[in-house]
């Protein structure tokens, strides 16, 4: 029988994810998954204490799969790119759970540092192809399968439909996790908007927009986020508004929320802060959607 | 150029020393007051931590008495104090106020040009004593403050050791010249010697651990080894202004063995660096165990990135090597009292823990 590996769903899994859980079956591991995020995720979350949200959401879903799994599969991720970090609350996890949850399968927790070097990776590779008993070149082979199945980018200059552009900026791991978000994403289609995310953003584009910030961003996802915003509000067709999102206690947001916030004043564009945490009620979210929407709406007719 | 910088504890004094001596003219922020904290809060974003509002609210009321060069820190992360500096500019910027901001980043050739910015026509012999004057203020003033925590614990008259340090602080404030620090620091020990002191069996020694912001700043941390002192606490305060200058910015051997050390002892709880000074604070609660020390605070912002890992980590280290920790988180809201209550009920188990440890 294979060995029964658990990657739990939140945090880097939405950007990280497929190609992770396809290495880990390259390497002839069963690929346990948590889930989506429910209620009973946020609930095993909340042990810890002053943690964001998608911190907590993220050690609900590892809390899910200890009984299920041989290996927990929670690579310390430092960083992904040279002179950037991921965030401390994601480089502190295996060791935040080791200390919080009893009677824990072993964990798979390899640093994954290419802030010095991106070689490192490699070394990560090959150390984590190892535990699960894969030679060098097997383990190398499983990631360079697996490298095929990253997420492409959706390209974002479809056709203008005559609807408003909104830019709804934030994490992954907030905006695509329905039960965080609430579902926001596509509320906001169904009230009529053309949605934009920085994944729909092209890197170049990012980096671009990013290199004028007056210095790097030294977070790799803000610098995601907020090179995306800034990308988009330069746009070549204006935007009508942008949202962002956040989660109550998310420290690098704090900072990217008020670069957003004056570049969107600076050029006259409709900024609102949303920020979540597990006690936000729907009806407060929607509320606060259909308002912002229709102010954009009735804004764009009076400015034709 | 009337150069301004944030305050941090006794920073303001070294700070001063560093920049008049290299012929630049100083302007001092006003001490932070509610008022520094009303102005800050009211432009910075909601979620930021505290450092970021009271730095910008010195800045405010530098810029509003004139002015025009404010010297900051820069950093490269994971910590939000290494972008600090951007976003306040931005939001002063938005304010209407005019002024050049030098944010001094970890780079030795972007330091000396900022330098050069600063103080243009300085003779190398001038920089180097320059910074010889305020390093030596620096150790005085931090020496001076540990004597001061440990010996207020057992002064006879309460608040003579207080009157002592307010002096002393003064005192080394208006030396012009290391011969003189040298003297005063004489005198000063001197008189630290000099004070009445009754007799405790065992007074209870704790170690403050955490951010060091909060750590140094008595407006954030309400003075916390005072009132600590006051109850008959020795207190020892794991990060000075001193150990960051030597450790992080100078990287003095004997600090980075240190930091060695403790790394490999924080390794079964946190097995990498997670900015700022998480990983000590979880280190020097295992390293003040074995030093025979009673008990642990650790102070930091709300939603302190670094600190907060480190805060949900700690409880299993206090239980496992048998420390008891006490965890203040401050922010804007932070009451007085509140404060106070948690610890004097800290203390009270404490003092039940020693009589029954002690078997009196």
């Amino acid at each position: 029988m294979s060995v029964r590996v658990g990657v739990p769903q939140g945090l880097l899994h939405f950007q990280y994810g497929t190609v992770l859980e396809r290495f880990l079956s390259e390497l002839g591991a069963e690929v346990v998954l948590s889930g989506e995020t429910s209620r009973h995720t946020l609930d095993c979350g909340s042990v810890l204490d002053e943690m964001c949200l998608p911190a907590k959401v993220f050690f609900g879903h590892a809390c899910c799969l200890r009984d299920k799994v041989d290996y927990l599969f929670l690579p310390r991720i430092v960083s992904i790119r040279q002179g950037q970090y991921t965030c401390p609350k994601i480089i502190g996890m295996p060791d935040v759970l080791r200390n919080n949850v009893g009677q824990l399968p072993p964990i798979i927790d390899t640093n994954i540092d290419m802030r010095q070097k991106s070689r490192q990776l490699y070394h990560a590779i090959v150390t984590v192809g190892q535990l699960l008993g894969c030679s060098v070149a097997t383990s190398l082979y499983a990631w360079f399968r697996a490298w095929q199945y990253r997420a492409r980018i959706q390209p974002v200059e479809c056709a203008y439909d005559g609807r408003p552009r909104l830019a709804l900026i934030g994490h992954p791991y907030i905006i695509y996790d329905r039960q965080v978000s609430l579902g926001t994403l596509e509320k906001l289609k169904k009230l009529g908007m053309h949605v934009f995310t920085p994944e729909m953003v092209e890197f170049e584009e990012i980096n671009r927009a990013a290199a004028r910030l007056e210095k790097k961003l030294f977070w790799s996802n803000s610098h995601t986020i907020a090179g995306a915003a800034m990308a988009l509000m330069a746009g070549k067709r204006p935007l009508s508004g942008i949202i962002f999102m956040t989660c109550f206690a998310c420290g690098p947001d704090a900072m990217v929320g008020e670069l957003i916030r004056q570049q969107a004043s600076y050029l006259n564009i409709p900024c609102m802060q949303l920020s979540l945490d597990e006690h936000t009620a729907e009806a407060g979210l929607v509320t606060r959607l259909e308002a912002f929407t229709d102010m954009v709406k009735r804004r764009k007719n009076t400015c034709l | 150029m009337l150069v301004t910088f944030p305050h941090m504890g006794t920073l303001s004094i070294v700070l001063k020393t560093l920049f008049t001596q290299l012929g630049c003219q100083v302007l001092v922020p006003p001490p932070i007051t509610k008022h520094t904290l009303e102005l800050g809060i009211r432009v910075s974003p909601e979620t930021v931590c505290l450092p970021f509002k009271l730095t910008l609210g010195n800045f405010i009321e530098a810029l509003e008495q004139g002015a025009d060069t404010i010297i900051t820190c820069g950093g490269v992360g994971p910590c939000r104090l290494g972008y600090y500096g951007v976003i306040q500019q931005g939001i002063l910027q938005q304010l209407g106020y005019q002024f050049r901001m030098i944010t001094v980043e970890p780079n030795l050739i972007e330091a000396y040009r900022q330098l050069k910015v600063v103080a243009p026509h300085t003779s190398w012999r001038q920089i180097y004593k320059a910074f010889q004057l305020a390093g030596a203020k620096m150790n005085l003033l931090d020496d001076i403050s540990c004597e001061v925590n440990q010996l207020r614990a057992v002064e006879s008259v309460r608040g003579s050791v207080n009157k002592l340090w307010e002096q002393a602080v003064q005192d080394i404030d208006l030396a012009e010249s290391c011969q003189e620090l040298k003297v005063l620091r004489a005198e000063l020990l001197q008189k630290l010697q000099a004070v009445t002191v009754v007799q405790v069996v065992q007074p209870l020694r704790i170690a403050i651990v955490g951010e060091i912001y909060v750590m140094l700043e008595p407006f954030v941390n309400q003075n916390i080894e005072r009132c600590l002192g006051d109850m008959g606490i020795e207190v020892s305060k794991t990060l000075l202004l001193s150990d960051y200058v030597k450790g992080q910015l100078l990287k003095r051997k004997s600090y980075l063995e240190l930091y060695q050390r403790l790394e490999a002892m924080a390794e079964p709880y946190l097995g990498h660096s997670v900015g700022g000074h998480g990983l000590k604070s979880i280190a020097y609660t295992i390293l003040k165990k074995q030093q025979g020390y009673d008990g642990i605070i650790q102070v930091y912002p709300f939603a302190c990135m670094p600190e907060v890992v480190a805060k949900n980590i700690l409880p299993k280290v206090s239980q496992d090597i048998d420390m008891p920790v006490l965890t203040l988180a401050y922010d804007e809201q932070t009451g007085e009292a509140g404060i106070r209550t948690r610890l004097e009920a800290f203390i009270d188990l404490l003092k039940y823990r020693q009589t029954k440890l002690l078997g009196i």
